[in-house]
């Protein structure tokens, strides 16, 4: 099966649910298990606080765009802001690295985005924003479930 | 959504329910922390079997209160996550809070630590 889907946001912290609310739906033709489906949504819900917190400092104006593709068993998913950018990627990417500590931000998105995902990159400018994408295979489906 | 309760022992069992992000974290932070300035905190269950969902703002939640019991040495137990929810304690390396029982087995556990003391 394939499939595409765009969704645009603006940047308040309740559209983290949202997010994560519209991509399990684009997800469920797959017949993904709960161990997958938990773990895509953490991903999807990482890399949405990332731009509403630090891409854009939660100022309910500006939008984040999520893009997505279904390819059979690969989902193919991208985060876009244009806001503040990433200054290191690498140290941005450390575990327990936060540059919002006061916030308990603790600093394990990343790690968990790259452990929960197939493939993973950040292309960041200070200035101009963030895209953050990933790839996630999902295990096949059983012939049963197939002809439902 | 949390539930909070604080026994004649001082357990504060924090039940959590619905799915718990950088959002809802906010909205439970203050109540938690509030008990625990309180003074009568010794342990902290976090009881997340009813929690459908935790990201990376659950470490965070769970983190900071163990900062705000360790003036008073206390413990935390983090009860029943699921095997996802156990994967992300892991990489912050809470995965020697983890217990799977029930409330009340826990307590039991506690006890006997108090008792020790």
């Amino acid at each position: 099966m394939k499939n595409e889907m765009t969704l645009s946001f603006v940047a308040i912290e309740e559209n983290e649910a949202l997010a994560r609310m519209a991509m399990t739906c684009f997800i469920t033709p797959l017949d993904p298990t709960i161990e997958e489906i938990s773990e895509f949504k953490t991903i999807v819900s990482e890399a949405v606080t990332n731009a509403i917190i630090h891409g854009y400092e939660c100022d309910g104006e500006s939008l984040i765009t999520l893009r997505a593709t279904l390819n059979d068993e690969l989902v193919t998913m991208t985060v876009e802001d244009q806001g503040a950018g990433i200054e290191n990627i690498e140290q941005a990417m450390e575990p327990m690295y936060t540059t919002r500590p006061h916030m308990e931000r603790s600093g394990m998105g990343f790690t968990i985005m790259e452990s929960f995902s197939d493939h993973l990159s950040v292309q960041s400018t200070v200035g101009s924003g963030t895209i953050v994408t990933f790839e996630k295979r999902f295990a096949p489906m059983m012939e049963t479930s197939r002809v439902r | 959504m949390a539930n909070i309760e604080l026994t004649d022992e001082g357990v504060l069992v924090v039940t959590l329910y619905g799915e718990l992000d950088n959002h809802e974290a906010n909205g439970i932070r203050g109540e938690v922390s509030s008990a625990i300035y309180a003074g009568k905190v010794q342990t902290i269950i976090w009881n997340l079997e009813k929690l459908g969902f935790m990201d990376s703002a659950g470490i965070g939640l769970i983190l900071g209160r163990m900062r705000d019991l360790s003036p008073f040495n206390g413990e935390t137990i983090i009860l029943n996550p699921s095997s996802t929810m156990e994967k992300i304690f892991s990489f912050s390396g809470l995965e020697e809070n983890i217990r799977h029982s029930t409330v009340a087995e826990a307590m039991r556990e506690i006890g006997g630590v108090l008792n020790e003391k």
